[in-house]
């Protein structure tokens, strides 16, 4: 840092001290910790019932409460054309009770000040230990005599549909919809939708259906948590329970979801947004209970898990982008999923999406450092320790082990394993589970001010509000200029014509970093059709490539690269200084598309397309200087996109020419700053 | 319906006023069951208030600090300002580099937050017991020689623009608190919401900060706030080694004297915004917290939205299916707050037939003293929520600090449901028919932007 720069962060400073006392504490560094203390995980009682109702009980004496969880252990459902009816369901069971109306329910419930609530997996209630006799003959009576009147069916759907409708306007709600739809498709339990056409279909016989098959002590779990002790609990448990009768509940087994298998960006216009949703996900292969979960969270904590996080610091503090960036590993009962997500201003929508594939590939390709995984390990330790402050959470211990078959020391030892994470296991979970080669990039914001900006990360698919695949949006700025005016007016803001064709000797040097290593590149123009650009890292020459006249050549570290036309052709393209002169000679067809918001400047699209393919460019619609190219080359890999983003204009004696191009091919990105620019010195000698 | 719900919920995160802070009012009962929540209480010489509780059911301690400034305190040219000075003050300080703060507290396993309301601004970490010298390190390091350099101040410029663009201008309904303050209030600070204005946030220099920190983050008009597992003598001689060396304030700390002329007229306006299903605000004034008045718009709310079985549920979610979702939600302020009813429409529901219906219950609480049985169901629900309300130590920590420092009475954490006792049917019947009158309301309609007629202008933000 140079020394002006310091004396003008020094002076910028505001350094708000006080006269000094005299300190009993050395405040000049960080204190030391005390001892650790004794992490105590407590018990959760089990046992049984006759009728296979698991009960699990957490003594818990600081506060006069109880609350009683039943949950239902089952496989995911395919809902189908009746979408919609799990979550509808819970209301409609709430409905009364063959003893009770609803009005009364409610009110006898409110009146002991308790919480009842029922849903398609469980009911929860909670209450004083004064009322829980009472909260326990509500609960009950709703468990086995519900009414399920159709009036609330009704109602339910109504409220389904403002919902549904409401969710439309919601970003986060969409981006969702078009995960789903992405990464699960809509046979499947995870990516199915509910529209208001499902909603409807659901009559009060599904509703009815549903609870006669799945609402069984067999597949259920009873956890009592609060002031009760295990004596009380059994006797409780078999007064209330014990009627219950099982019975066979119905497995159902479903097919892994196809893995994305290439980056793709998906995009909903929602022409009302300042920020951009973006969420970068794919499928993962980890299941609940996966022995990898461990290692998944510390990796997770590191990458997007907290606020000293890498995406975090990236986003948020380092670059201002957002008020948060974060990643999620999770795992599921049938397959799990990858994301990072972030909500950011427009104008750096490309830029942030830039950065989460850096981060998502840094983390792949190098060991975290020690600090990183020192740290991730005591906020992990941290957390678990904050979480026995609720005496809910041993339950979900006991839980958890007999549900997913863990061992019954899991959690005991859950301090120990996370200790005994290494570097290597965290990068092996990152190349297992994060895959930003094979990724959806999925965002919901204004398509004309970010569309362009996210080409270069793979092949744009539309979407509309409800998840669904739609049409690109039309140019809404149409052009009052042809390609020839746009190019005209191009020429001219460059210098024009004269002082163009004038020019036939122009050499550039511009210097970038690859990879942390610093890189040249020497390009020279002679006539038109006469180009050479040398790239050099550390004194080798690594690339050259030249066009003279109807000569090709590409040669890449000493090896000469066989040409095919469409690589001709691309050259061609680069061959003339300002090509807009020559696109006669280079061929091809330009449209104009319209007019689009390109780095928070309107700019007139041009399209062209010529035997190599298509390329567009965008020129300011003010000064009409380029800002920016973006091509689709094929290649044996595939297609690569390239974009070509031109800035810092400057005169050369009426020539104006970019000293700064940023050259983003996807996962390598160049910006290269040109600092020599010079006229007729005689370099197009290396064209003899 | 769960998605819409949230809205609804996420209209107490609007209204600025910590969570634990409507749940503290709004909870407490006079109930032999609760736990009594012990604590030590004293005062440093520089004026630092120092509340201590010891719970060492779990190895954990919250330390807290509460600063008695918020959006209220600000200058009308540089709204925005507490809460962005929240952001500032985790910069870093002398003694610790920037971006170290929350890193050394996530090292340590701990975790942490801070907000910012009309009233007050507050900090807390919760961390394992025996790193509460870091926690006490942290948060004297703030109060004593914060630093902000030209890096961090730009970056959480940024930073705070964007949480405004996430939570108001890109989220259905976000405008909401925004809109009703500035049409509640006239001259009052609270005619604008905590998060403030971009333009001014642009706008605001180093002078503005030094002027403000100098002002406001000194120690007698904090209130350090420590609840877990501690040792009560050793904390202390903690807190005198990291807190005593820090100097009394010398300005003299503004506190916005500014009388909000009593409202004569309803004020109605409409909002176009990006929504499906339109939305009503009837934002009606209140009394300052605190009073007895105060306690009886508590226990309306309960009455109105607090279960299934409440008035405003029953008869507008359920009977007459006009709204998805409906709320009365006291937003209670050292100078009066608004006592808000907010509901989303049903499909098909005209804003105008949603309100003709709020305006109907509360008729009903009007004219006529509501029954003995309803009135002893409500007191049920507060004093059951009363119970639960202090069994996690960071919220223990926030109560005990809000008490003392709007009450002078950290006691209230016990007693304040002796507040609650006291209200009464004909206080209820009283308060509806004096306040939640339409010459003292202002009523907002949210309407999908397709209602806006072409030639009008939409609201959007300033």
């Amino acid at each position: 840092m140079n020394l002006l720069k310091n004396i003008a962060l020094t002076v910028a400073l505001v350094v708000f001290s006080s006269a000094a006392f005299a300190q009993s504490f050395d405040r000049s560094k960080a204190p030391e910790a005390g001892p650790a203390p004794k992490i105590n995980i407590g018990d959760a009682n089990t046992f049984t019932l006759k009728n296979g109702l698991k009960v699990y009980v957490v003594e818990n004496r600081k506060l006069p409460t109880l609350s009683v969880s039943l949950s239902l252990f089952r496989d995911p459902i395919f809902e189908g054309d009746k979408a919609g009816y799990l979550s509808m369901f819970g209301q409609v069971m709430q409905a009364g009770t063959k003893n009770m109306s609803k009005e009364e329910l409610d009110e006898a419930v409110d009146f002991i000040g308790a919480n009842l609530s029922a849903g398609a997996t469980g009911m929860y209630g909670y209450s004083l230990t004064r009322h829980q006799d009472k909260l326990m003959d509500l609960m009950t009576d709703v468990l086995y005599n519900p009414l399920f009147p159709e009036e609330e069916l009704e109602k339910a759907t109504k409220q389904q549909i403002s919902g549904i409708a409401s969710a439309k306007e919601d970003p986060e709600a969409i981006s969702g919809k078009i995960v789903d739809a992405l990464l699960y498709g809509d046979d499947h339990p995870y990516g199915e939708q509910v529209t208001e056409e499902t909603a409807t279909n659901v009559s009060i016989d599904d509703i009815k259906a549903y609870y006669n098959t799945y609402y069984k002590p067999n597949i259920a779990s009873l956890v009592l948590v609060g002031n009760i002790d295990v004596k009380e609990a059994k006797k409780l448990a078999k007064k209330y329970f014990d009627k219950w009768e099982k019975g066979t509940v119905p497995t159902m087994s479903y097919e892994d979801p196809a893995p994305t298998a290439i980056t793709g960006v998906a995009l909903m216009n929602r022409e009302s947004s300042v920020q951009s949703v973006i969420n970068i996900t794919h499928t993962i292969p980890l299941t609940t209970g996966d022995e990898d979960q461990i290692t998944v969270s510390v990796l997770n904590n590191i990458l997007g898990g907290s606020s000293s996080s890498r995406l975090f610091r990236n986003l948020r503090e380092d670059k201002g982008y957002t008020y948060g960036a974060y990643s999620n590993i999770s795992a599921q009962r049938l397959v799990g999923s990858f994301s990072a997500s972030a909500s950011v201003r427009n104008a750096v929508t490309d830029s942030a999406v830039t950065e989460f594939m850096n981060e998502l590939t840094a983390i792949r390709t190098e060991d975290v450092t020690d600090e990183e995984i020192n740290n991730a390990k005591a906020s992990l330790t941290g957390s678990f320790a904050r979480s026995l402050e609720s005496p809910q959470t041993v339950a979900n211990f006991a839980l958890n082990i007999d549900r997913y078959d863990l061992p019954k020391d899991y959690y005991a030892t859950y301090l120990q394993k996370l200790d005994n994470v290494s570097k290597a296991d965290v990068k092996t979970a990152a190349n297992a589970y994060i895959h930003p080669d094979k990724a959806n990039i999925v965002v919901v914001g204004n398509a004309k001010e970010i569309a362009s900006g996210l080409a270069q990360f793979g092949e744009i698919q539309y979407f509309d509000a409800d998840g669904n695949p739609t049409d690109a949006p039309k140019a809404a700025e149409s052009a009052d200029l042809s390609a020839e005016d746009v190019f005209a007016n191009y020429v001219n803001a460059v210098g024009g014509e004269e002082v163009v064709k004038a020019n036939k000797d122009i050499k550039m040097v511009g210097t970038a970093t690859v990879q942390e290593r610093p890189i040249e590149l020497v390009m020279v123009y002679g006539e038109p059709k006469q180009f050479s650009m040398v790239m050099n890292m550390m004194g080798m020459t690594m690339s050259e490539q030249t066009v003279n006249g109807d000569n090709f050549s590409s040669v890449a570290q000493g090896q000469t690269i066989p040409l095919r036309d469409v690589d001709k052709q691309q050259l061609t393209r680069e061959a003339y200084f300002v090509p807009e002169l020559f696109m006669e000679e280079i061929g091809g067809e330009a449209e104009v598309l319209g007019i689009e918001v390109v780095d928070g400047k309107r700019a007139y699209v041009v399209k062209i397309t010529d035997s190599a393919g298509a390329y567009t460019n965008y020129y300011d619609a003010e000064t009409f200087l380029k800002i920016r190219k973006v091509s689709t080359t094929e290649t044996p890999q595939g297609d690569m996109t390239q974009t070509i983003t031109y800035g810092n204009w400057q005169d050369f004696d009426g020539l104006m020419i970019p000293t700064l191009m940023i050259q983003d091919l996807g996962p390598i990105k160049l910006d290269i700053t040109f600092n020599v620019v010079e006229l007729n010195s005689g370099a197009v000698s290396v064209f003899d | 319906m769960n998605y819409l719900l949230s809205l609804v919920c996420s209209l107490c995160l609007f209204v600025g006023a910590s969570t634990s802070q409507i749940l503290a009012n709004s909870l407490v009962m006079p109930n032999d069951d609760a736990p009594k929540i012990e604590y030590v209480k004293y005062t440093l010489d520089n004026g630092l208030k120092v509340i201590l509780h010891k719970d060492s059911s779990t190895p954990i301690v919250a330390v807290s600090v509460l600063y008695h400034v918020g959006s209220k305190n600000e200058d009308p040219d540089r709204t925005g300002f507490a809460h962005f000075f929240e952001h500032l003050m985790f910069e870093g300080s002398k003694n610790i580099e920037r971006g170290q703060m929350d890193k050394m507290i996530a090292a340590a396993g701990g975790t942490y937050n801070a907000n910012t309301s009309n009233d007050r601004t507050f900090y807390y970490e919760i961390l394992p017991s025996n790193q509460l010298k870091l926690g006490l390190w942290i948060e004297s390091e703030r109060m004593l020689h914060a630093i902000v350099d030209t890096l961090g101040v730009e970056t959480q410029r940024a930073v705070v623009k964007e949480e405004k663009r996430l939570r108001v201008d890109n989220q259905p309904y976000g405008s909401i608190l925004e809109e009703t303050l500035k049409r509640a209030y006239t001259k009052h600070p609270y005619r604008w919401a905590p998060i403030g204005s971009m333009e001014h946030l642009d706008a605001a220099s180093f002078e503005d900060f030094t002027r403000f920190y100098e002002t406001f983050y000194v120690p007698n008009n904090a209130t350090l706030s420590i609840a877990g597992d501690i040792d009560i003598e050793e904390t202390k001689k903690m807190i005198d080694g990291y807190f005593t060396e820090i100097p009394r304030g010398t300005v003299e700390i503004p506190r916005p004297t500014i009388k909000e002329p009593k409202q004569t007229e309803e004020v109605r306006d409409i909002v176009y915004d990006n929504i499906q299903l339109p939305a009503v605000i009837q934002a009606y004034k209140m009394p300052p917290q605190g009073t007895h008045d105060a306690y009886a718009f508590e226990v309306l709310s309960t009455l109105l939205t607090g279960g299934a079985s409440a008035r405003m549920q029953k008869q507008l979610v359920d009977q007459d299916q006009k709204a998805v979702a409906v709320a009365a939600i006291p937003l209670s302020l050292e100078d009066g707050g608004l006592f808000i009813n907010y509901g989303i429409a049903n499909m098909g529901i005209e804003a105008e037939d949603l309100e003709a219906g709020m305006d109907a219950v509360i008729k009903t609480v009007q004219n006529e003293l509501i029954p003995e049985k309803e009135f002893q169901k409500v007191m049920n629900q507060i004093e059951a929520s009363f119970v639960s309300t202090n069994s996690r130590i960071a919220s223990i920590a926030e109560s005990l600090a809000n008490y003392e420092v709007y009450y002078g009475d950290a006691e209230l954490i016990n007693t304040v449901i002796d507040k609650y006792r006291k209200v009464t049917r004909e206080d209820l019947k009283r308060v509806a028919s004096e306040y939640l009158i339409p010459q003292n309301r202002v009523v907002l309609y949210y309407l999908p932007k397709s209602a806006q007629p072409e030639s009008s202008e939409s609201q959007g933000d300033e």
